[in-house]
């Protein structure tokens, strides 16, 4: 940013086009301001250098290597692409974990979304009391990747937990849902979906925008509810719908923590939970095989990207911008 | 955000300046990156070792509860006393997440001078040549095994290197409920029973009092070792698998048979007993009545139930059980101060105060000699026990089977993996015995 702001010798020497006293005073200011401005950025760029960017490259290395974390990094192998090569070939809890995240994204995205959005419609009117509800429900957001959510989450579902207590009320015999292979990816999802929090704050924020006007026309045209929800709310609402979609879905494929504490960080019972991150620490920091993981850390990294994009090009068929033609 | 300059306002000429200023500018920049650099740096660099005082910092890693920590620090504070200028950075915590914050420290160039290990990853760590081959100070008399048995010290050997020195002695343990079994009149499973004698026993156990009789031991490493002891088989043998997919699965229907007949709890249950926690362990939640765990967890599993424990050997011939070092010692290859690190070492397993002071929490005492004071001395009901039972068992201990290969630690999640994927009757024993055995193979070869 800085760097565009450069001031211009020439202005200064002969005087500006356009005589704009202000801007040729911030002008001298900003120039000093510039190594300072860079000594303050300092942190920052360290930090983007030493933590994202070197790391980063260097993964990108070691994924060609058999790098096991205990031998110096002086004395690693390079072995070609023999790692991405056992993962697609040869590595059937790769496939495995594949499998996993992609069911736990396709389920707990679209139904997280749309928890947040229809909560997001009933906080949008004027109750009383209304901001008391958006906090409440903002709250297990707030909780976030928090481990002790899940342990009082694998607590709740166990099989004495609060859920079959409160399931037994109605008669059902419940089942030790965190523990049973069949319904502890199920247990996280529904732990996913609960903290809708952030994206429903986005909609909220987007209900706002929408201006009231064309609700008004569209019942003076005789359209009822569903039908102003349909054409007027979703369409005006997509730029916010689109963005929650894109955030949603990358934060669901990289869902960890929970899965590491249910499964006391071994994507069990018999790998129910081993999401793709899960399988990648487990990889690198219990079998030590941190090359071959940072090649699936990498496959994973252009996976999302993908799919990213895919989002970016079907979007313009759905996403509706109210201010396209003033850009 | 500004617009950076007018458009209008002399582009043309202000061009030719700009590429070399922007460059000057950008070079600043990284100057002053590369200047915060060093400070960095040295922030990281103060938390160094070498002590400008002319003391020494030895940095000691390990794993345990809150009482070996406090014992262990004791020991240590006992060191720093007779050596003034040797002092200690002790870092412990849960077994979980251990190794991988071990392997983190190695792998950050920061790992600690001491650290303790089990034969679960002594050959991860020694075949990758992490951990100093102690043979040269057992050479020249600083590290002193002579008091050691002979099968104990060699438990502790890899690839001819001595890759940790054992820093106590154990073997499997059953632990069962005694208060559970003389209220209801039950008799009690003793040392030498069959393992169907014991699923009858449980079975047993479960009608009268409606808690399952006993743990499912079908993924439990060591159970499934000592029963392929029984078989006449291994773990391993070389560097290969000691047993077939028969065996497994001859093993696996073993512990199938146990379910059916309701012996064993259910498989959510079974499932929450593999954690590795002791705190977990059936036997002190009261969700079983037995549990297989080290005859040294004694203590500390006493401390999470009220209940009686009574404990006795795995099923089948005790002489498959061997004498086990419970953990070690390992010296990091790198560490700077690998001399003065051994010599702590041998004051843990061989100064009779330190020693005392440790009494059994790491397993009976290595050192001969001071294991009879240990056992002499201690007043722990728990620890009595443990040391009791292991007396007994060390008459009948066979010889120790080679140290676990590298891929071991894989080797126990597959085991883990393929008995519950049995347990909750998603295959057969025999399909879940192939998917053992051919991950195992995958383990065990990269």
């Amino acid at each position: 940013m800085a760097l565009t702001t450069a001031p211009d010798p020439t202005r200064r020497g002969t005087g500006s086009v356009r005589p704009d006293a202000n801007r040729r005073g911030t002008g001298r200011i900003r120039h000093g301001e510039g190594l300072a401005g860079y000594v303050f950025l300092s942190p920052w760029l360290v930090g983007l250098m030493g933590i994202t960017a070197i790391p980063m490259l260097l993964s990108l290395y070691l994924s060609f290597t058999n790098y096991d974390i205990l031998t110096p990094l002086s004395e690693v192998e390079w072995i070609g692409l023999a790692n991405y090569e056992r993962m697609f070939t040869s590595d059937p809890s790769w496939w495995h974990s594949v499998r996993v995240t992609l069911s736990f994204a396709l389920i707990a995205v679209p139904l997280k979304l749309a928890a947040a959005l229809g909560v997001a419609l009933l906080l949008n009117r004027a109750w009383r009391g209304v901001g008391l509800f958006r906090g409440l429900f903002y709250l297990p957001s707030l909780l976030g990747g928090s481990v002790a959510l899940a342990i009082v989450w694998v607590n709740m579902f166990n099989r004495e937990g609060a859920f079959n207590s409160f399931l037994a009320l109605f008669g059902i015999q419940g089942k030790p849902w965190v523990n049973d292979p069949d319904w502890a990816l199920e247990t996280l999802m529904v732990l996913a979906i609960w903290q809708f929090g952030a994206p429903m704050v986005i909609f909220l924020a987007g209900l706002k925008q929408v201006p009231t006007e064309l609700y008004e026309a569209a019942s003076v045209d005789g359209a009822g509810r569903f039908r102003q929800f349909v054409n007027v709310t979703l369409p005006m609402l997509s730029p916010v719908i689109f963005f929650n979609l894109v955030l949603e879905t990358i934060n669901g494929f990289q869902g960890f923590t929970a899965a590491f504490v249910l499964s006391n960080g071994t994507g069990g019972p018999v790998d129910s939970t081993l999401m793709y991150t899960l399988n990648l620490y487990i990889t690198g920091f219990t079998d030590l095989e941190m090359g071959y993981a940072s090649a699936m850390a990498w496959v994973f990294l252009i996976a999302i990207a993908i799919i990213t994009a895919i989002f970016f090009s079907t979007g313009r068929f759905w996403v509706h911008y109210s201010d396209g033609e003033d850009r | 955000m500004h617009p950076a300059t007018h458009p209008t306002a002399s582009a043309p000429d202000g061009r030719t300046y700009r590429t070399p200023l922007l460059r000057r500018r950008l070079l600043r920049g990284m100057l002053a990156a590369v200047l915060t650099l060093p400070l960095v740096g040295m922030a990281a660099a103060c938390g160094d070792d070498a002590g400008s005082d002319g003391k020494t910092k030895i940095s000691i890693f390990w794993w345990g509860g809150d009482a070996r920590a406090q014992l262990t620090a004791q020991a240590l504070d006992l060191y720093t006393k007779k050596n003034p200028d040797v002092t200690f950075e002790t870092v412990w915590q849960a077994n979980q997440g251990y190794f991988d914050k071990l392997a983190t420290l190695t792998a950050g160039g920061n790992p600690p001078d001491i650290f303790q290990i089990d034969d679960n990853y002594l050959t991860e760590y020694a075949a990758r040549n992490a951990t100093l081959d102690l043979k040269k100070y057992q050479d020249s008399g600083d590290l002193d095994t002579s008091k050691f048995p002979p099968s104990l010290l060699q438990y502790g050997v890899v690839d001819g290197k001595l890759a940790g020195l054992a820093a106590g002695e154990n073997t499997q343990g059953l632990v069962y409920n005694k208060t559970l079994l003389t209220k209801n009149g039950l008799p009690e499973p003793t040392t030498g029973m069959s393992w169907e004698e014991h699923i009858a026993w449980a079975e047993q156990v479960s009608k009268k009092t409606g808690v399952p009789g006993t743990m499912d031991a079908s993924a439990i490493d060591k159970a499934f070792w000592v029963w392929l002891r029984q078989q006449g088989k291994d773990l391993y043998s070389g560097n290969d698998l000691g047993f077939t997919v028969e065996d497994v699965t001859r093993w696996f229907e073993l512990w199938k048979d146990a379910r059916d007949r309701g012996a064993t709890p259910t498989p959510d249950v079974i499932h929450e007993g593999n954690a590795t926690d002791i705190t977990k362990q059936l036997v002190v939640t009261g969700k079983a009545g037995t549990s297989w765990v080290w005859v040294n967890q004694m203590p500390e599993l006493k401390k999470n139930t009220a209940d009686e424990l009574g404990v006795i050997a795995y099923p089948g011939d005790p002489s498959a059980q061997w004498a086990r070092a419970s953990m070690y010692w390992s010296i990091f290859r790198g560490s700077k101060n690998a001399d003065l690190a051994a010599d702590v070492i041998n004051f843990l397993v061989n100064d009779p105060e330190a020693v005392k002071l440790l009494g059994t929490d790491r397993g009976l005492p290595s050192n001969l000699d001071l294991r009879r004071v240990v056992s002499d001395d201690t007043t722990d009901e728990a620890m009595k026990q443990s040391i009791a039972v292991e007396t007994e068992l060390a008459e009948t201990f066979g010889d120790a089977p080679q140290v676990p290969i590298k891929g071991h630690s894989k080797v126990r999640a597959e085991l883990i993996k393929a008995a519950e994927n049995a347990q909750y009757g998603r295959v057969t024993p025999a399909e879940a015995a192939a998917q053992f055995v051919e991950a195992c193979k995958a383990a065990i070869a990269s």
